[in-house]
């Protein structure tokens, strides 16, 4: 009856009703991070003694919270490369899971409002299409050809003096993200234990051998935190430090219209973005709140700052109605960028760092962590963004994902 | 005088007095929208529809004013925002009480009262008196709408409470059963308002549930006789669902468990109640004390075995034994893989039955899912009513600028000149004349008292101590980790009394990073920020000395480079720091900002024959590019160290303490590739921002970050990353080859500046 009920993958749950006493690989968080990560251990490396463990349903953290943005536009080579493999990787993600996760191509504008952040967005299309992510800085006309609703006069105080260009964006459903990945690794021999909270992890010397969950420990030859909000607890019980404050990042959708907006209109000056979803329903974001916390609640005063932002640019948008709100909790690195694989603790590896972009990022890291765990040495694409370049003085600083996005 | 009558998909549809949409609908025996019991209450989506213009109206809740026009959404999409609609007019009021209650039933009145007998402020609000209560958040606040005439027209109240009271009440369970897509259907709440409005509902069946459940308390008992309707078939039978009259869409009797239909005009659907607690469940944390039948543990319905579940997403019953078939086993798997219960109802209608659909294959009853706010929808434009994203500044000489035909930018929250129409007359202004440009957007700051040079100590890489007073002296600022945060001027003016002056973008933050320090540490000093009491002047250019003599400074009184002083210049009391970012020698006059026109013009004046123009940012950062200066967070990064943008100059390791030394000195040996290079190449100046490589087609190792042609010099002039080593001396900029050159690229021994 209604074309988005999900019917076309199932969740081959395993057939035991507890934990095994010790796993291969025991991956803390069934969000999309973790679930990704089993998928690629069980499909490019045969590894299928995995456990994943999550505290709640899978996908019930920031994988079933976010805005399913899929863009590759970052700041700096490194980072750009990663989203790339991660943005060509969710473009064959449907054929390779023959799943449904309702991928679309929604292009994005990134719009200027001022000489200085039209230099930035300037600068974004010119290092990515260098990095081989198709970009350009168009002006205002073409701005309007692409998004008619557009008032390039920005409510006369924010007028549009171009935007950067990133044909290849993208959004997809993010819960189906994760059950795409679970029904892969399900499939495979791969457990998934929903409501299992892992309280400690076990420790032998340096090393970490296992979990300690709720239900009794499961020892473990590798543990990859993916858990979404709460990893400077999790990294605090091996006794590693992170550089990383956890803060609050509301959206909201609105009612559901029909299909009038071709892609993703982000503003540099505002920082506030939407798209509208398959279902027709308009996503609004803007910047995680300024003050950490852990607290999954909505504010009026966001939604008010995000509303008087989408109007001045889009006006149309003043009589949609603001449906529902919720709130992811973000893991934020001091360099915006994410931290992965080895923590100087064997036996325990990270993925976190997430920040408000980790739903693009999902598959590349997936995937690059699974090679980590299966070889024991760490892939070029994400040798960058190891926890020790902090100590190294080689952070990854990168202005295309700080605040927003 | 005709009747009233608005527009209803073409027809002209009489308005009786106090009728609401959907009630005009009703009296011209109409379905408001398409199908689906009415409650008539608020609660369901299923008389949402568009009403002049705005789409996603529940007409039930929208007074019917003469002239309106309404239209159904398409049955089968949804609607388009592109009918044209007035402009929102929206009044927005902040308003403080004891308590709230929100719902003016019999357990809110009672809850007013006792809340007015303990003395507090207590302010009640309820839908059918106009005010909905549309979100709850933290606070606790309330976000209240007072509907107005029009749908574009309301009036928004902020309500900050002490103590929320929920007297919501319970809404009615609307029925999952074939046929519940037909018109005609009623809640007994509905039938009963659709009677008092004079329309005849013919002949009504009253569906009961199947397995009558005890009444949970008197509460809910009372509640319930005093909304219900009494049967019209006089005696209860199995029934297994609703059948259609003919293909008219409208109810035509009820089908019975054997084979049998009870014909009806009308069905009202007794079925039960569930709280209307979505407000409580969207604020996680937030005290809130629900009375009355909102805070009863209704019974669930039946389990759903065929029909619409989800009215607002479509969502039948088949879809949910899909989903449970396929593995998403509890109420929020369930939910997300059917899409359920994110319409415009939030789950009012199918929390119920999606409940007790889980309860039933899984043999525990989960609780309701998380409210979502809103719980009736806002429009952005209510939202956005009274809020404001940024106040944008404006210099004290903003209408000087706008008279001389400036072209003006934003820049970190200010409007300010980026050209005068000719960046190159203006820059030749500054290098063979005089010209000025207004910096009254600098951050300003008076630092003093018995431990300010303690303060700056800590603060500054740079000694402080050693600075002469009437000397000044170019700093920076780290972070803890050793990183730029800002940079900009001191100046001594006495032992514990400095002005410190910061760029226009950090400005803003550098007060508070200043006091938070200053507590901290627990200092005796006391803190002024001036930025927007005082304005200043930069007047640069071979002809400064001369044009300020003009103005009544002889020779010997004028500060050196690196001094300032107090002078009165055409009259006005200046502080005339000596300094240059053009390159030229500069004088910056800070001034009270009801001076700032008048200082202005007279320079301009007197000016004059000197050649005077002023000149924007545009020019200004072409010129001191020429010297190599680096304007932060433009030539920096978040994490640029001293050593990577060449300037350990500024950093004294051998002090004690100071932000960021202990992050330096534990850098200091590691191997660091990346270094900010001046560069110059033949040619137009790249765009800024284009990517750097060492070799032509080799990969990209950092981008530009500023670039400039020079006039003066006849080539361009760069700034950028090489973030890779080996360094090399050459690089390829948009296959252009580019060569590292020492930096000031213009009067390295800084002659033009001191002279």
């Amino acid at each position: 009856m209604n074309e988005f009920v999900e019917t076309l993958l199932d969740l081959p749950w395993q057939a035991d009703h507890a934990p095994k006493a010790a796993y291969d690989v025991v991956i803390i968080g069934g969000g999309g991070h973790g679930l990704a990560t089993a998928y690629y251990l069980a499909t490019r490396h045969g590894i299928t003694n995995v456990a994943v463990l999550d505290a709640s349903y899978i996908g019930a953290g920031n994988t079933g919270r976010n805005t399913t943005i899929i863009r590759a536009n970052y700041g700096i080579p490194e980072s750009v490369a990663f989203y790339r493999h991660s943005l060509h990787m969710y473009a064959d993600l449907e054929a390779e899971t023959g799943c449904w996760i309702m991928h679309a191509n929604r292009p994005q504008l990134w719009m200027a409002h001022s000489v200085s952040t039209a230099r930035t967005e300037q600068a974004r299309a010119l290092m990515n299409e260098a990095c081989g992510v198709p970009s350009r800085f168009i002006g205002p006309d073409e701005c309007a050809e692409i998004v008619p609703q557009l008032d390039l006069t920005g409510g006369g105080r924010y007028p549009i003096h171009g935007a950067s260009f990133h044909p290849e964006a993208a959004t997809a459903r993010h819960d189906r993200v994760a059950w795409a990945y679970a029904q892969g690794a399900l499939r495979r021999g791969v457990h998934i234990w929903q409501h299992t909270p892992v309280v400690d992890l076990l420790r032998s010397g340096d090393r970490v051998t296992g979990v300690q969950t709720a239900a009794g420990p499961i020892r473990a030859g590798t543990v990859l935190s993916a858990v979404g909000g709460n990893v400077t607890t999790v990294a605090g019980w091996a006794g590693v430090r992170l550089p990383i404050r956890t803060h609050a990042l509301q959206a909201f959708v609105t009612n559901a219209y029909a299909q009038e907006f071709p892609g993703v209109v982000s503003s540099n000056d505002l920082v506030f973005y939407v798209s509208q979803g398959p279902r027709g329903q308009f996503l609004m974001g803007a910047e995680f709140d300024r003050y950490a916390s852990y607290q999954q609640a909505t504010s009026y005063t966001y939604v008010q700052s995000v509303a008087r932002k989408a109007i001045t640019v889009l006006p149309f948008l003043a009589k949609a109605r603001i449906l529902r709100g919720w709130t992811g909790i973000c893991d934020v690195s001091t360099d915006f960028s994410p931290i992965l694989g080895d923590t100087g603790v064997d036996g325990f590896l990270l993925s976190t760092g997430w920040g408000t972009w980790g739903f693009k990022a999902i598959p590349a890291a997936g995937e690059q962590l699974a090679l980590r765990i299966a070889t024991g040495a760490t892939p070029a694409l994400i040798a960058p963004f190891g926890l020790d370049r902090f100590a190294k003085e080689a952070a990854m600083a990168d202005p295309s994902s700080a605040g927003t996005r | 005088m005709s009747e009233p009558t608005l527009h209803y998909d073409g027809d002209e549809l009489p308005i009786a007095d106090g009728d609401t949409v959907a009630l005009v609908a009703l009296r011209a025996g109409q379905h408001p929208a398409h199908g689906g019991t009415l409650c008539l209450s608020g609660d369901c989506g299923n008389c949402v529809a568009d009403v002049d213009g705005v789409p996603w109206i529940r007409t039930c809740q929208q007074p019917a004013t003469p002239g309106m026009t309404v239209r159904r959404h398409p049955a089968a999409s949804a609607p388009p925002t592109t009918s044209p609609c007035a402009p929102a007019e929206v009044t927005v009021r902040h308003t403080h009480a004891d308590v709230v209650v929100v719902g003016a039933g019999e357990s809110g009145r009672a809850a007013a009262a006792a809340g007015r007998a303990a003395g507090q402020a207590v302010t009640v609000f309820d839908a059918t008196d106009g005010a909905e209560v549309m979100a709850m958040f933290a606070g606790p606040q309330l976000v209240v709408r007072h509907r107005r005439a029009t749908v574009t027209e309301t009036t928004i109240e902020q309500v900050h409470a002490h103590r929320v009271v929920l007297a919501t009440g319970a809404a009615e369970l609307q029925p999952v059963c074939p046929g519940d897509r037909l018109e005609g259907l009623y809640t007994p709440k509905a039938a009963a308002a659709v009677v008092a409005a004079g329309i005849d509902l013919g002949r009504t069946v009253t569906l009961l549930p199947h397995h009558p459940p005890a009444p949970a308390s008197s509460v809910e008992e009372q509640n319930a006789t005093s909304a219900s309707v009494p049967p019209q078939n006089g005696g209860v039978r199995e029934w297994v669902g609703l059948v259609g009259r003919g293909s008219s869409g409208a109810v035509g009797g009820v089908a019975l468990a054997d084979g049998s239909v009870v014909p009806a005009d009308s069905v009202i659907v007794d079925l039960g109640r569930s709280p209307r607690d979505l407000l409580a469940r969207m604020a996680p944390g937030v005290p809130v004390e629900i009375v009355g039948p909102a805070a009863v543990a209704h019974p669930l319905p039946d389990p759903p075995v065929a029909g619409m579940v989800c009215p607002c997403s479509k969502v039948i019953v088949e879809d949910l034994d899909g989903v449970w078939a396929k593995g998403f086993r509890e109420l929020e798997l369930v939910k997300r893989a059917a899409l359920c219960g994110t319409g415009t109802c939030q789950g009012t209608v199918c929390n119920p039955h999606l409940r007790a659909f889980v309860a039933a294959r899984s043999g525990s009853t989960p609780e309701p899912f998380t409210g979502r706010p809103a719980a009736r929808p806002i429009s952005l434009a209510e939202a956005a009513a009274g809020y404001e994203v940024e106040v944008l500044r404006r210099t004290p000489l903003h209408d000087e600028h706008v008279a001389a035909g400036a072209t003006l930018d934003r820049f970190g929250g200010w409007y300010r000149p980026w050209n005068y129409g000719d960046v190159e007359a203006e820059y030749w202004a500054v290098r063979n004349d005089v010209s000025i440009g207004d910096v009254s957007t600098l951050g300003k700051m008076l630092v003093s008292g018995p431990d300010a040079v303690e303060l700056l100590e800590r603060l500054y890489p740079n000694h402080v101590h050693d600075i002469r007073i009437g000397r000044s002296r170019y700093v920076i600022n780290l972070n803890e980790r050793g990183h730029i945060l800002d940079d900009g001027m001191i100046c001594r003016e006495g032992e514990t009394r400095f002005l410190l002056t910061w760029t226009s973008g950090g400005a803003s933050v550098a007060e508070m990073w200043v006091r938070d320090w200053v507590e901290t540490w627990g200092l005796r000093v006391h803190v002024l920020d001036r930025t927007v009491s005082h304005g200043a002047i930069n007047v640069t250019g071979p002809k400064a000395a001369a044009l300020l003599a003009r103005l009544g400074i002889g020779g010997g009184e004028l500060p050196r480079f690196l001094e300032h002083r107090h002078l009165t210049i055409a009259g006005i009391p200046c502080h005339v720091m000596r300094l240059s970012f053009t390159g030229e020698a500069s004088f910056e006059l800070h001034h009270q900002i009801d001076r700032s026109v008048e200082l202005w013009q007279a320079l301009l004046h007197h000016g004059a024959d000197l050649g005077i123009r002023p000149h924007g940012l545009q020019a200004l950062f072409g010129l001191r590019l020429e010297k190599g200066h680096i304007i932060v967070a433009q030539d920096t990064e978040l994490d640029s160290s001293p050593r990577r943008v060449n300037m350990d100059w500024a950093v004294k390791l051998d002090k004690a303490d100071f932000l960021g030394r202990a992050a330096l000195i534990r850098t200091a040996g590691l191997p660091d590739e990346r270094r900010l290079f001046g560069l110059t190449m033949a040619g137009p100046a790249p765009l800024e921002g284009s990517v750097v490589r060492q070799q032509a087609d080799g990969e990209v190792v950092g981008h530009v970050t500023s670039s400039w042609w020079s006039p003066l010099l006849d080539r361009t002039v760069l700034l950028g990353w090489q973030k890779r080593a080996p360094h090399t001396d050459r690089v390829w900029i948009d296959g252009r080859p580019a060569d590292v050159a020492p930096t000031p690229f213009y009067d390295p021994e800084g002659r033009r500046a001191r002279g």
